[in-house]
């Protein structure tokens, strides 16, 4: 059992790969903020906006998949993976009873 | 060599004719005072300074003949002739001929039936603030016509120089107008000015920009009684103009009044005026190109694939 | 899997910056502003801001907008003082760069700058919630109470603004831990530079931006009173070991050195590839162009919303180099590398119309702040090298940002 919010890197991916998660990670964040101005109102942008939130978590999630599949990361019950924008290191992080360090 | 101050213009009249790139838009007849005509060539004469008189239409009092013939001298407005249409024939060997784009490829073919009358012609372009892209391929063909002619008459060995297109031919360096570094100008009320655009400017009292309080029109860089001095005169300095340094339209006039009018910034130059020079540029390369299989042997000329320095200032 | 952004610094230096001068009002009137034309009338419209909107986004493919990523500034005066108007600005912006795909929506920020006055007014603190995950925002705090209070006086008065920024600083903190605060040093402000910085690193901002204003305001021996708080502040530092966590931008590594006109010939400043507008809808090289930055010169107006940028106007800012800018003395110079300059104040100080003639006041204070320096990496890599930590800082140091302006 290791303490609350352990770290370790994990791998690394290549600086294409994480400019390709970093796109969709900002995108994410911008469609769902923009999510939070737009209404069922504004029925063509509302409807456009729906289907990218849908089309971009699938391809977010595609991508760890992706890699993990590629790189064999390491896991662990209750963690998760992280990406250093600056440095393209993936870490995992554990919250409680986590067990990534064993 | 670096250049350095050879030449004193000296503005005889508000109205002396214009003869490069700025109309003059004074109206008012105002000569310079004889003293101060003295004065301006004994600086010229302790500087070592080659005399340019610049005439206006009218005929100066006698008076000032004699003075005018201490010096050695070249009259502008009157050994050269300036003119602001094109002639149907020409009856000096030196002209400068004052002229609108648009004038110039209306009548290319006017112009070029003049060159084999003439030692020299410098073409000055009016109005290269208006120059549009759009125009690039009409400019192209006005001096692919006036090439022709040109390849012609050296092949005949015949030489008559056109500024635009056979002094890039010779050159194998910067070339420029030098206004502030080669030439200076005296003004009727004996202050200096880079040259003739910016006595005008000041006179019109367009803003020097230097105080947005007061809209400031002066540009005089010094008077007869306490000599020259340039602020920042090392930015007329090719090796302070970093699109200029590198670039090989050597016969380009580089005008600095442009480049304040446009860029505001003296060693800056326009978008258009590196277009318009590298169009020139690209035509005397094929001219040489031309001649060389004639014959001629004259210095390379490269091939480019950009007509503004500008845009490939990075690979610099 | 929980993905998490361990991205603290965005985009540095890439993305475009577009400075929205929203209001030239401010509450305060601090002693050093360079805003020399600050005044109440002119605030920015809805029409305009939209005008400037929709000429940015519908040139996309011109070189001036081709950059990757984008930063909205928002600055005044204080920008706060027009939340309702910059929160239309920002739900507009991303609204069009999503209905146009414009690929700024793929990355983009909304930065400010503010005097942190009315950082928790309800209307702020909504917008904050709204834009959360694109935000930056820096509040100026120029340390203790007495500094801070010397210059950042409210207008009208001489009250000092201390106590109404300082009550902000948890929320702020909080919500942006990673953020900075940007201090400026004018002569008044050297004997408190010490005191404030630790100051700041105690109010828990951890990233102390900090530079002398460009400005021809040194006295005599100023040099030596900043070196004396350098020294002073270098020997805190170490001694107390809060090196390990914070940085100030004063003492940094790449400092000192001469450098190579040929191979280190960059401009310091970013002016040219930035676009201000402001209420009138006039677009500039950077807001330090606009009329109320400026003591003496026009104003370098590039264009406007309606007729476009003049490219020809933007030509000597796209051109400059260190070198051609600088003084015989400065490519000379031994210490040449860090010593920063203004655009601007080079312009509102030059002798001619030009961008091409660099302001030197701040020389001597520069060469103090290499001695300065020198002797805190010289004293902190000892000490951390006799404790056998040298490695270990090296690979998790805090960094300063490239905050210049």
């Amino acid at each position: 059992m290791v303490k609350n919010m352990e770290k370790k890197k994990v791998g690394q991916v290549t600086l294409d790969e994480k400019n390709e998660i970093q796109t969709l990670f900002e995108r994410k964040n911008g469609l769902a903020e923009l999510s939070k101005i737009l209404t069922a109102d504004n029925a063509d942008l509302y409807e456009k906006l729906v289907k990218d939130m849908g089309e971009t978590s699938t391809k977010f999630q595609n991508w760890w998949n992706r890699m993990a599949d590629k790189y064999k990361w390491e896991s662990a019950k209750n963690g998760n993976w992280e990406i250093n924008f600056d440095t393209c290191e993936i870490f995992l992080v554990c919250g409680t009873e986590c067990n990534c360090n064993k | 060599m670096k250049p350095y101050l050879q030449y004193l213009v000296i503005l005889l009249d508000d109205t002396s004719v214009a003869y490069c790139h700025a109309d003059n838009p004074l109206k008012e007849r105002n000569l310079m005072p004889i003293e101060t005509l003295k004065k301006a060539i004994l600086f010229g004469m302790k500087q070592n300074l080659m005399i340019q008189y610049v005439y206006p239409e009218y005929e100066l009092p006698a008076e000032y003949n004699e003075v005018i013939e201490s010096i050695d001298n070249l009259k502008i407005g009157r050994d050269v002739k300036v003119t602001n249409e094109v002639p149907t024939a020409v009856d000096c060997d030196n002209i400068v001929l004052r002229i609108k784009i648009k004038d110039l490829i209306a009548k290319q073919y006017d112009i070029a039936a003049l060159l084999p009358s003439v030692k020299r012609m410098n073409i000055c372009l009016t109005d290269i603030e208006t120059f549009k892209d759009e125009q690039i391929a009409e400019y192209k063909k006005a001096l692919n016509t006036l090439s022709t002619v040109i390849v012609n008459l050296y092949k005949e060995q015949k030489h008559p120089q056109l500024n635009i297109l056979t002094d890039r031919l010779t050159l194998k360096e910067m070339h420029n107008c030098e206004a502030g570094i080669g030439n200076i100008t005296i003004a009727p009320n004996g202050k200096f000015y880079l040259c003739p655009a910016f006595y005008y400017d000041e006179k019109t009292g367009v803003s020097n920009k230097m105080n947005h309080k007061t809209k400031d029109a002066s540009r005089s860089v010094g008077d007869l009684e306490n000599g020259l001095c340039i602020p920042n005169k090392q930015l007329l300095e090719l090796d302070h103009a970093p699109l200029c340094r590198n670039c090989d339209a050597y016969h380009c006039n580089r005008c600095i009044w442009l480049n304040q009018k446009l860029t505001w910034d003296n060693n800056t130059p326009s978008h258009q005026q590196c277009v318009i020079a590298h169009l020139e540029r690209n035509a005397a390369r094929d001219i040489s190109a031309k001649l060389s299989k004639a014959g001629y042997n004259l210095p390379e000329i490269k091939e480019i694939n950009y007509i503004d320095p500008f845009d490939v200032k990075e690979e610099w | 899997m929980i993905i998490q952004d361990l991205n603290d610094s965005w985009q540095a230096g890439t993305a475009k910056n577009i400075t929205f001068i929203v209001t030239k009002d401010c509450q305060l009137a601090c002693k050093y502003c360079y805003l020399v034309g600050k005044n109440e009338t002119e605030r920015m419209t809805w029409e305009t801001a939209k005008a400037a909107i929709d000429y940015i986004l519908d040139h996309e493919e011109d070189r001036n907008f081709k950059q990757e990523s984008v930063v909205f500034d928002f600055i005044g005066g204080e920008p706060f003082l027009e939340i309702d108007l910059i929160d239309k600005i920002c739900d507009y912006i991303k609204s069009e760069m999503f209905r146009r795909n414009h690929h700024w929506f793929n990355s983009y920020r909304f930065n400010f700058s503010t005097n942190g006055i009315n950082y928790d007014s309800e209307k702020v603190q909504k917008f904050i919630e709204k834009n959360r995950t694109h935000l930056s925002i820096g509040i100026t705090i120029d340390g203790t109470k007495r500094k801070h209070d010397l210059n950042r006086v409210y207008k009208g008065s001489e009250k000092g603004s201390y106590d109404d920024v300082v009550r902000n600083i948890p929320l702020w903190t909080k919500q942006f831990p990673e953020a900075g605060t940007k201090v400026t040093i004018s002569s008044a402000d050297l004997p408190y530079i010490c005191e404030s910085v630790l100051h700041l690193y105690d109010l828990g901002i951890k990233q102390v931006n900090i530079n002398c204003v460009f400005e021809d305001v040194w006295k005599e021996g100023d040099d030596q009173l900043f070196e004396e708080q350098l020294m002073e502040l270098a020997d805190k530092i170490i001694d107390g070991g809060k090196y390990e966590e914070n940085a100030c931008s004063f003492f940094s590594e790449n400092m000192g050195k001469p450098l190579d006109c040929k191979l280190q010939n960059n401009n310091w400043c970013g002016a040219g590839r930035m676009l201000a507008v402001d209420a009138a809808g006039n677009f500039y090289p950077c807001t330090r162009f606009a009329q109320y930055s400026l003591r003496d010169k026009e104003a370098w107006i590039i264009g406007n919303t309606k007729d476009g940028i003049d490219e020809n106007k933007l030509r000597p800012f796209l051109t400059l180099d260190r070198c051609t800018q600088s003084t015989e003395e400065c490519k000379d110079c031994e210490v040449a590398e860090g010593c920063a300059w203004c655009q601007g104040e080079n312009y509102d100080a030059a002798k001619t119309h030009t961008v091409f003639e660099r302001a030197t006041a701040i020389c001597k204070m520069h060469k103090a702040r290499v001695r300065a320096n020198n002797y805190y990496w010289n004293k902190l890599y000892r000490k951390l090298e006799l404790e056998g930590k040298r490695e270990e800082f090296e690979q998790n140091k805090p960094t300063n940002k490239t905050d210049i302006c």
